[in-house]
């Protein structure tokens, strides 16, 4: 019988779906992910009330996977790094689910924490694979070569086209949901911007730029947001513009727009926020987007 | 150098004790009203939460007033109050204010290095003394609020505890010595033993949990505690000053022994701390549930992140454990009425089930 987990297209898969995906095929384990994100999806997470857009849509995702799969896995990430959380909805993720949606397949959930040591991932590992049925050794050995074959890939950036260069910030379980983001990065594209993603700054640059915010972020994803962020507004290469992506209620993200804002402003590059919520309307995002490159435009024939 | 520091309830009479203690000049920032937090709403991130923004509007308004510094806390998340003191800097910064920040953070070191710069470790006995008068303060407020807790549901001529409490709260403030602050205490308790009260009557008991700054602050949640009395409720708040530092702070150990029990009834909901109160908010509701309370409100403001959590999981506690729970947001938009037309609902409610069962 070969068992089947579910994982759902949501939040931190965005960072780790690849590793987790191969390290349950790996195992000899089918691996379900749910698909790209409907309506439907978003209709049935927005049961619960006042947590942030990507929250809403993960719950729709899992929603999605009920009946398809034997397990949901929905790991506990509550740090990555020493010193640092992810953020309390990360936190306290598996309990959502459980308390709001029953009739669920048995969830996979494992707490990784990784504040005081590295080595609690190691331990997570096996706990993981001890609960379907692996031995220490062999689900050790498979998380090692996962995670290998992940290391090896590296983005690589095209530099040569010319025109207006705008930085686009936000996590990537936004940016690259096409029904949360509306699909930002192809309509700048369509209104001839250069896109430069937060996410393609090398990790080095990024934890360079974040050594001038005065306090170290401890939540980590922000922290590498906002490094790769200052990464781009303190490059060498000029950038004309950033559009800064959040959701509506995202807590980190409401103060650190905030530092963004301060830091944009004192390389006088024109910031546009985009606070989106499950009521944003494409038609007013796409004015906003238009206004803003037009603006740039002008900027540019006036100051150079 | 002046000193100001943000208000949270009747923390400003600990922190006057202290710091004036420690041979600081201190001034105050003005009480907050309905100006201050739309002063701080004005300049804060939009959804920043609710404590964040009257904080900046209580050091716009100290900083106008001649202050020059700030003492405040920081912290190491998940909730965003650890990151408060950077962001606010920024925003001062940029309205014009000269000014020294001073985050202290939740570490041995940072608070050596911080006394030892403000004060000078050299003063220990004075520091010691200074202590002392704020801890006695700091159990006397508490000891205050509990028995208005008490009092409020069973007065027969409504007012009169608050006219109390105000009173006492002015003498404490002004006391400076422990003998003061002991004297006070008596003659409140004095007064309150004197008050008419309703004979034989059982008041509806309302467990109050969630976020500290909305539970402790009269301002932010619009007098939720005096109004509840007023409907005849009496409340039980779950976290107070007293306790959070002795709980957090000074690791007193009855107090930890009580917290490691909340976390343990909160585990099998909420299998982990995710920041602020929102484990706390979780466990209490269990506890109070168990100890026969009619219903509990939680309190939080408004885009709170541990809260939140804690919010979307209550309604299966309060199915498991058979207890009503409510719970409130505020933030700045938050209407008076509409929040006193839920407190009665939720009281008949409880009235109405209470009635039912006997």
């Amino acid at each position: 019988m070969a068992l089947k987990v579910g994982i759902p297209r949501g939040l931190l898969y965005y960072y780790y779906g690849d590793l987790w995906r191969n390290f349950f095929q790996l195992l000899g384990i089918e691996v379900v992910v749910s698909g790209t994100t409907t309506k439907q999806m978003l209709d049935q997470g927005s049961k619960i009330d006042e947590v942030c857009l990507p929250v809403k849509v993960y719950l729709g995702h899992v929603c999605a996977l009920r009946g398809k799969v034997d397990w949901l896995f929905i790991p506990r990430v509550i740090s990555v790094a020493p010193k640092q959380y992810s953020c309390p909805k990360m936190m306290g993720l598996p309990d959502v689910v459980r308390a709001n949606f029953p009739d669920l397949p048995p969830m996979l959930s494992v707490d990784v924490n990784l504040r005081k040591s590295r080595f609690v991932l190691y331990r997570a590992v096996v706990d993981l694979g001890k609960r379907l049925g692996k031995s220490p050794w062999s689900s050790l050995k498979t998380w090692v070569r996962a995670s290998r074959q992940i290391d090896a890939v590296a983005v690589k950036q095209d530099e040569s086209v010319s025109g207006i260069r705008i930085g686009l910030v936000g996590h990537p379980y936004i940016l690259k949901d096409s029904q949360i983001s509306m699909d930002i990065t192809g309509k700048l594209v369509r209104l001839g911007v250069r896109v430069i993603d937060v996410g393609d700054v090398p990790r080095e640059e990024a934890n360079s730029a974040a050594e001038r915010l005065t306090k170290p972020i401890f939540w980590n994803y922000c922290q590498r947001l906002v490094g790769a962020a200052l990464a781009l507004i303190y490059s060498p290469r000029r950038l004309d513009g950033l559009v800064y992506v959040t959701s509506f209620s995202c807590g980190p993200d409401s103060l650190l727009g905030e530092m963004l804002g301060w830091h944009a402003r004192k390389c006088n590059i024109p910031l546009l926020t985009l606070a989106l919520d499950e009521h944003t309307g494409e038609a007013g995002l796409v004015t906003r987007l238009e206004a803003f490159v037009d603006m740039l435009d002008r900027r540019n024939k006036l100051c150079w | 150098m002046l000193v100001t520091f943000p208000h949270m309830g009747t923390l400003d009479i600990i922190l006057k004790a202290l710091f004036r203690g420690a041979g600081l000049l201190v001034l105050p920032p003005p009480l907050v009203t309905r100006q201050t937090l739309e002063l701080g709403a004005k300049y804060s991130p939009e959804t920043a939460c609710l404590p964040f923004k009257i904080a900046l509007g209580n050091y716009i308004q100290g900083l106008s007033l001649g202050a020059d510094t700030i003492i405040t806390c920081g912290g190491e998340g998940p909730c965003r109050l650890g990151y408060y003191a950077e962001v606010q800097k920024n925003i001062l910064t940029g309205l014009g204010y000269k000014f020294d920040m001073i985050a202290i953070e939740p570490n041995i070191k940072s608070v050596w290095h911080v006394v030892n710069e403000l004060v000078g470790i050299k003063k220990w006995r004075q520091l010691y003394q200074a202590i002392q008068l704020a801890g006695a303060k700091l159990a006397a407020t508490d000891s205050i609020e509990r028995q208005s807790w008490f009092y409020r549901p069973r007065e027969v001529a409504v007012g009169q505890v608050d006219q109390l409490r105000n009173n006492v709260l002015q003498t404490v403030d002004a006391a400076i010595d422990k003998a003061g602050v002991a004297s006070a205490l008596s003659k409140f308790a004095g007064n309150l033993a004197k008050l008419v009260i309703k004979p034989d009557f059982q008041p509806l008991r309302i467990g109050l949990v969630g976020e500290i700054y909305v539970m402790l602050d009269h301002f932010a949640n619009q007098d939720l505690v005096k109004k509840l009395g007023q409907l005849g409720a009496e409340v039980y708040g779950t976290i107070l000053l007293g306790d959070y530092v002795h709980t957090h702070i000074s690791k007193n150990r009855v107090a930890r022994h009580s917290y490691q029990t909340v976390l343990k009834l909160a585990a099998p909901y909420l299998g982990h701390y995710i920041g602020g109160h929102g484990i706390d908010s979780i466990g209490n509701t269990i506890k109070l549930g168990q100890e026969g309370f009619d219903g509990i409100i939680q309190v939080f403001p408004i885009t709170c992140m541990p809260e939140v959590i804690a919010k979307n999981i209550l309604p299966e506690v309060s199915d498991a454990i058979d207890i009503p729970v409510l719970s409130l947001g505020f933030d700045e938009h938050t209407g008076t009425a509409g929040m006193v037309t839920r407190l009665e609902a939720f009281v008949d409610l409880l009235t109405y089930r209470r009635r039912k069962q006997a």
